[in-house]
């Protein structure tokens, strides 16, 4: 080692510390500044750490329903105590309701569609293989922009506008091409003697799948969960497009309804962005290990 | 994993069977019908779409008008002005992306204690909503009282708090920050994992031959990274091009236009000028893009599949 031993930790500490600002910096402010009162989030300069903690702003969500909100109710609630709310506040868990009904409902169907078609391209030998795989990899690189106004005018014509259906089939557009992707090169990497072998014992291709592959396969079945599962939670532009009510409205439609709202309360906002962000993070540390090899697996081969 | 020679032995067998034939066309139907309805179909009607003068604040006169939209788009100045911010918005994020995702990749690549948290924190960014991240950042920009003119002005950079976002100079580059902040992750793992296929007796070989880390880093680390980049490169471009979710929440294309970039006029076009005609064209000129874009992917991948 040219750099000596205590000069070495002393950087790599120096660039951890930077690398952990940089990333949890942002977050930690928005934590810090959803236990902040209105009052306190208005001061100049801003207090990094909350000086009066409140959960007031946290209350505000989950009580918002037995709330009516008037324009009258709004302009006596004292802007110091953070009482002017969206409009829109009462919204924000049952969204969350309905990007879990959708996202759970997504990938359902998504392992439903994707397992048997990944196991087809990576363990039987058919005519046509080659032209199924390029067609999957051509899918995946659809923008999603290109799909919305045809998925609009499809989804308006089945009268399905609004419905937590139309996000559910749409979404299946932009997660099936990517599990399928991934679960084919995990397919692959396992043995194909297991295959022979389950075949000569008598076994159908179905039972190959199910009863021999599938438990092998866990792992890229956990990280395909995982992403079409967040995929789901996050996705933004269709949602904006198909969602008029709480009948389908997403999460992320509601909490971006927020800034849409002129007498807005950042102290508020706040609040619901931490409660928007807690269901991926969490999702995403428990498994950190299952994403970073399934990202690596799809992104790398695509 | 290399999948070519596995996938060319067992084509090389005996001949396929009735049976395996039959299973696998079942096995595929459900993802072939799936695709076809949501994706090929979808993206063939928007070609037929955008070949129409179809507006929806007059749905019962619908001429056809060839290729006018496309001819429409070509000759607006607006059009090639959004061209223009997309273009630079998509060249600084993906520059600032490999360049921090490379420094990211590096740290995570050495043997220290503390390296499994980092790599576990790093997640954060990518998982969460772009709606929730586009929030925080709109809280840290805000001109009154966010956080980054409380940090500016406690470091004395500023005499007093400046508008942030409704600064036409400022408002693409902190737009920028914001997509690169939560894009940064992806391409740091990508990045991690050419980092470790480096072998490592190419560094030994180095140190006996007397270079230096800067020698070792130019020499072999660079080069090697090259696959890792190109593939960075590519797809983060087709994320930035396509980018809409920013725009939305942080400025709606503003002040002045200044952020209005391509995705954003699909999204003006379609869904406030009702122009669907216009916005499926507009769309259909991106996606022409951004396939262009991924036929070196899909070239690379299926060589390997």
């Amino acid at each position: 080692m040219k750099i000596p031993h205590l000069g070495r930790r002393a950087l790599l500490f120096f660039a951890s510390l930077l690398f952990a600002m940089y990333v949890l910096a942002p977050i930690a402010w928005l934590v810090s500044s959803s236990f902040q009162s209105e009052a306190e989030i208005t001061s100049v300069p801003p207090h990094w750490i909350p000086h009066q903690p409140t959960l007031e702003n946290f209350s505000t969500i989950f009580t918002a329903k037995d709330q009516v909100v008037t324009y009258d109710t709004r302009k006596e609630g004292d802007t110091a105590s953070g009482g002017f709310i969206p409009s829109t506040a009462k919204n924000l868990l049952p969204s969350m309701w309905n990007s879990l009904v959708v996202a759970v409902s997504v990938v359902i169907l998504n392992l439903l569609v994707s397992v048997p078609a990944a196991y087809a391209l990576a363990k039987i030998r058919f005519i046509g293989r080659d032209s199924s795989i390029y067609f999957m990899l051509t899918t995946r690189v659809i923008p999603d922009i290109a799909l919305v106004v045809p998925f609009f005018l499809f989804v308006q014509q089945l009268g399905l506008l609004d419905s937590k259906l139309s996000l559910i089939i749409t979404y299946l557009a932009i997660t099936v091409p990517f599990s399928t992707f991934i679960l084919t090169g995990y397919f692959e990497s396992l043995p194909d003697d297991l295959d022979k072998a389950a075949r000569v014992d008598g076994c159908s291709r179905l039972q190959t799948l199910t009863l021999v592959y599938l438990p092998l396969a866990l792992p890229s079945l956990v990280a395909v969960v995982l992403f079409t599962f967040l995929t789901s939670w996050n996705e933004f532009l269709l949602a904006l497009m198909f969602t008029q009510t709480l009948a389908s409205q997403t999460m992320p439609i509601v909490v971006a309804s927020f800034t849409s709202d002129f007498t807005i309360s950042f102290s508020f906002i706040n609040a619901a962005g931490v409660l928007a962000i807690v269901p991926p993070v969490v999702v995403a540390i428990m498994f950190e290990r299952y994403i970073v090899s399934g990202l690596t697996a799809g992104a790398v081969k695509g | 994993m290399s999948l070519g020679t596995k996938t060319l032995r067992r084509l090389i067998g005996s001949p396929v069977s009735a049976y395996d034939q039959k299973s696998a066309m079942l096995f595929l139907a459900p993802m072939m019908v799936i695709l076809t309805v949501v994706a090929v179909f979808p993206i063939l009607y928007s070609f037929w779409i955008s070949l129409f003068d179809l507006k929806l604040t007059r749905p019962h006169r619908v001429p056809f008008v060839g290729f006018d939209n496309y001819a429409n788009i070509f000759q607006d100045q607006m059009f090639w002005d959004s061209v223009g911010r997309s273009t630079s918005f998509t060249l600084m994020s993906v520059a600032a992306i490999m360049f921090i995702a490379m420094l990211m990749a590096l740290l995570l690549n050495e043997e220290f204690r503390g390296r499994r948290i980092l790599s576990a924190i790093l997640l954060i960014p990518w998982a969460i909503p772009y709606v929730a991240n586009g929030l925080m950042w709109k809280w840290i920009y805000d001109s009154g009282y966010g956080a980054l003119n409380g940090l500016l002005f406690q470091l004395g950079l500023i005499d007093k708090y400046a508008v942030m976002l409704g600064d036409v100079h400022k408002t693409m580059l902190l737009i920028t920050n914001s997509f690169v902040w939560k894009e940064v992750p992806l391409a740091t793992i990508l990045l991690l994992v050419t980092l470790k296929s480096i072998r490592a007796d190419l560094y030994s070989a180095a140190k006996v031959d007397g270079a230096n880390v800067w020698q070792r880093f130019i020499h072999i680390t660079l080069p090697a990274l090259t696959p890792g980049f190109a593939l960075v490169m590519i797809y983060e471009t087709m994320m930035a091009i396509r980018h809409f979710d920013l725009f939305f929440i942080l400025t709606e294309g503003g002040p002045a236009d200044a952020s209005h970039v391509v995705a954003w006029q699909v999204y003006v076009e379609t869904f406030r000028k009702l122009a669907f005609g216009t916005g499926a064209a507009l769309a259909y000129i991106m996606a022409i893009v951004t396939f262009t874009l991924a036929f070196f992917i899909i070239r690379s991948t299926s060589r390997k599949l």
